[in-house]
């Protein structure tokens, strides 16, 4: 167990998930942890964008140019937050000899990460909504890179908690939201590939990192390889810089008329930051159900396919083949979705359903395929069920904007990351319960799928959902607000956009 | 000092002829046992030749008569005689030609062997007419799951190097450690530099910690298992790092983020120069046709959104 490949070791990790069978997988089961839990971050990423811009962002980015900068530093900063993330399961082991510490206890170090990045998005996007989104980004890659820094110098395991988890933590929430939602900003019509694209770092640089880490560990044991991995995270702050600072239009209809600081108004304007205002709408309450359905199930078969095919008889290279087979296709899938998405023959609240739909019968018919004890029949359904995963994981994110609208696009991303997190909390425990009792993985599976079914008929509960275009957007927030914002930014509106457009048309 | 003289060389020249009679490297095992021959437990293992290079693994832990049965099914024209001896790590072992007969079909040679001390413990081998050979290896239980690639720790960290028997395998009695010293090996004892070493031993583990790491503990380590015959060796290498190692590609890392961010600031900055020059040229033509340019874009935006 000492020399590990870089496909058993993901691969018994995930037999190891919930720490169930730890005791027969140590170090697998502390990396298959880490790779459970940014997964869930994948799913977390689809974070869909307010589609309606302001009308400035439209003439100032259409689709092109500066945004394909901005989708490069999209793919850098999300393989340092979660392709990170997912492989630093090569530390665990380490971990484990140098601190004396059961798996169990190393395993939450990932899982604190992770929930820090989640439990921190609204409050990333509430910061990009008051101050600007490229200093968010920067701070957030600075405390990311510190708290792996401080954490190489660790002499307690509550140390590595307190940094890896949650300043690091910390900083990739900071990240991770504002990044997309600025992306997603700049693209009108290409936004799905150019998340697609994106999103297909996290597949790619695990594949990447494994190795890399292993190699960093051999030569300089985890304090050093922390350090490194520390000056490397440090790098999402010059992606961050690449944000162009605008002229938000929102600005100014979020500050409130009085300016006194009273208790209310501080209140008013924290709750418009995190556009908790969001929670009292249907259509985004429904959205982020189905979207939290959908991820009761989506990580199922990640924890669990390479158990299952472990026990429906097939080796331990042939299991851990089937999952890497998964993630090529997962990586595939997020990109060609994508593509399709933007041609625009089908609505993408459609798309999202088919995608849904067919990750769910296919993750159902996961165990039937490997029960038949064809080893074929299980790749080809593996292949299809990672396709179907990344395609949807692409769409997600896009789907947003269409519903809440351009200007609450950041704190919509905050809040659905926020809630979704729950989702993966239940889903994976729920389904090794179900394997506990049942004895086989049949009922997580089926279970797992009934839940991506269950998202779509959520989402197709959305108003509007069976026209064949789309419905117009929300009226604009400024709008709702009362009469004395909202002349006051109109008229801001009159005065800076020919500023704007003319300084961005110089360009 | 002549008499002396004379004295020493005498001494040494008795030494010297004395010491041609004493063969420490006697095949034949017969030290003076600590426990009588006749009480020791029996055991006898058996191989038949398959083939060239045939090596059977004996593992043996305390005291004990060893037999060594061969068997040989012969070439295709069987002799009904042939010679067999034994070797020992290579030497032939005194008296031990035997003329074999053939019975049913194959020959076959034994000899008990008495393991009682570590001299015991080789290779044992059954030959047949010089050619047909097969290698019995009689030691103790050896270290299997041991850490191939070297450990790396921090001056004034602590290193901890762990040795485990296997499940399958016997317990050893108790564990020691050792540091390579040139090519001795020097016995650590933990009681004596509690400061430095601390040694854990449990039945099947055994966990060495060195505290207040130097460069000068860099090295193998080695853990014996000890048996009562012998003690099994297995090695790990240690190796103590300054922190100045990972921190040359840190240190050019935050170089590079430095660079990148003040280049990205740098363009960002001139180019909104540049807009500023025109956009001064530009504003001048823009304020006067704002209203009507106002009215243009709100009405073109507005369609778009509703067209989306």
């Amino acid at each position: 167990m000492l020399s590990h490949t870089y496909i058993t070791q993901p691969v018994l990790c995930l037999l190891c998930w919930r720490r169930r069978e730890l005791s027969q997988f140590p170090e697998a089961c502390i990396f298959l942890l880490y790779l459970l839990s940014t997964d869930k971050s994948v799913l977390d990423m689809t974070n869909p964008k307010p589609k309606a811009e302001s009308q400035s962002d439209e003439a100032e980015d259409p689709d092109g140019g500066w945004g394909w900068v901005l989708v490069g530093a999209l793919f850098v900063s999300t393989s340092l937050v979660f392709g990170l993330m997912r492989s630093l399961g090569i530390f665990f082991v380490e971990f484990v000899q140098y601190f004396d510490e059961s798996a169990h206890a190393i395993s939450w170090i990932s899982s604190t990460g992770l929930a820090a990045q989640q439990f921190f998005s609204p409050l990333g996007a509430a910061l990009c909504n008051a101050y600007n989104a490229r200093v968010v980004v920067m701070t957030g890659g600075l405390l990311a890179g510190l708290g792996l820094i401080l954490a190489s110098q660790a002499t307690r395991l509550y140390h590595l908690y307190l940094t890896m988890g949650v300043i690091s933590g910390l900083g990739w929430g900071l990240v991770f939201t504002p990044m997309v939602a600025t992306v997603m900003a700049h693209f009108t019509r290409r936004r799905t590939l150019a998340l697609g694209l994106a999103f297909s770092s996290i597949g790619l640089s695990s594949f990447a990192f494994n190795p890399l880490f292993q190699l960093l560990v051999e030569k300089y044991a985890w304090r050093g390889a922390l350090l490194i991995l520390g000056g490397l995270s440090l790098n999402i702050v010059p992606c961050g810089a690449l944000i162009r600072p605008r002229r938000r239009s929102k600005a100014p209809a979020k500050v409130d008329s009085e300016t006194g600081l009273s208790p209310v108004s501080v209140l008013r304007r924290i709750s418009s930051y995190l556009e908790l205002s969001l929670l009292s709408e249907r259509p985004y309450v429904t959205y982020t159900l189905g979207i939290t359905l959908l991820n009761v199930g989506y990580f199922v078969p990640y924890f669990h396919l390479v158990a299952h095919s472990r026990q429906a008889g097939f080796s331990e290279y042939q299991s851990a083949f089937v999952m890497s087979a998964a993630g090529a296709s997962d990586i595939l899938g997020r990109i060609v979705s994508g593509w399709f998405s933007d041609l625009g023959h089908f609505r993408l609240i459609h798309l999202l359903s088919a995608w849904t739909t067919l990750a769910g019968v296919f993750i159902m018919l996961l165990p039937l395929s490997s029960l038949s004890g064809s080893y074929s029949a299980l790749m080809v359904i593996s292949l299809l069920y990672g396709f179907c995963s990344g395609a949807l994981t692409s769409v997600v994110f896009v789907v947003v904007p269409l519903i809440v609208g351009v200007e609450r696009m950041m704190g919509a991303l905050g809040l659905l990351q926020l809630i979704e997190s729950w989702a993966g909390l239940l889903g994976t425990p729920l389904s090794g319960f179900l394997k506990d009792v049942t004895g086989n993985y049949v009922a997580s599976f089926t279970v797992a799928g009934s839940f991506l079914i269950l998202g779509t008929l959520t989402m197709a509960t959305l108003p509007h959902y069976f026209s064949c275009t789309d419905p117009p957007p929300p009226p604009q927030r400024s709008s709702l607000d009362d009469k004395n914002n909202g002349l006051h930014s109109e008229l801001e509106h009159m005065t800076s956009s020919p500023g704007s457009d003319t300084n961005h048309r110089g360009v | 000092m002549l008499a002396s003289w004379k004295q020493l060389i005498f001494q040494i020249l008795l030494l010297l002829i004395s010491c041609r009679h004493i063969n420490t490297t006697s095949p034949d095992p017969t030290p003076p046992p600590l426990v009588p021959i006749d009480s020791l437990p029996r055991d006898v293992r058996r191989a038949a030749f398959k083939g060239e290079g045939q090596i059977e693994k004996v593992e043996v832990l305390n005291p004990v008569n060893l037999e060594l049965v061969c068997t040989w099914t012969g070439h295709q024209d069987k002799e009904s005689n042939i010679t067999g001896f034994w070797r020992k790590d290579g030497l032939e072992i005194e008296n031990s030609h035997l003329t074999v007969q053939l019975e049913n079909e194959q020959y076959q040679l034994q000899r008990v062997f008495n393991i009682v001390s570590e001299e015991n413990l080789g290779n044992y081998s059954c030959v047949f007419e010089s050619e047909v050979k097969i290698d019995f290896v009689v030691a103790v239980p050896q270290i299997g799951e041991i850490r191939d690639k070297p450990i790396v720790t921090y001056v004034g960290d602590s290193g901890m190097i762990t040795c485990k028997m296997e499940d399958s395998k016997p317990m050893p009695n108790t564990w020691k450690w050792y540091k390579a010293n040139g090519t001795d090996k020097e016995e650590i004892f933990a009681a004596a530099e509690r400061q430095r070493y601390e040694i854990k031993n449990n039945e099947r583990k055994t966990k060495l910690l060195v505290n207040n790491l130097t460069m000068a503990d860099s090295g193998l380590y080695y853990c014996g298992a000890v048996y009562t015959l012998s003690t099994s060796m297995g090695h790990v290498e240690l190796k103590v790092i300054t922190y100045f190692e990972p921190l040359k590609p840190f240190i050019a890392i935050v170089i590079e983020v430095i660079i990148l961010v003040t280049a990205i600031l740098l363009f960002e900055r001139s180019r909104s120069k540049k807009n500023d020059t025109e956009g001064d040229m530009m504003s001048d033509q823009t304020n006067t046709l704002s209203p009507g340019e106002n009215n243009g874009l709100e009405e073109s935006s507005s369609m778009r959104q509703r067209k989306t």
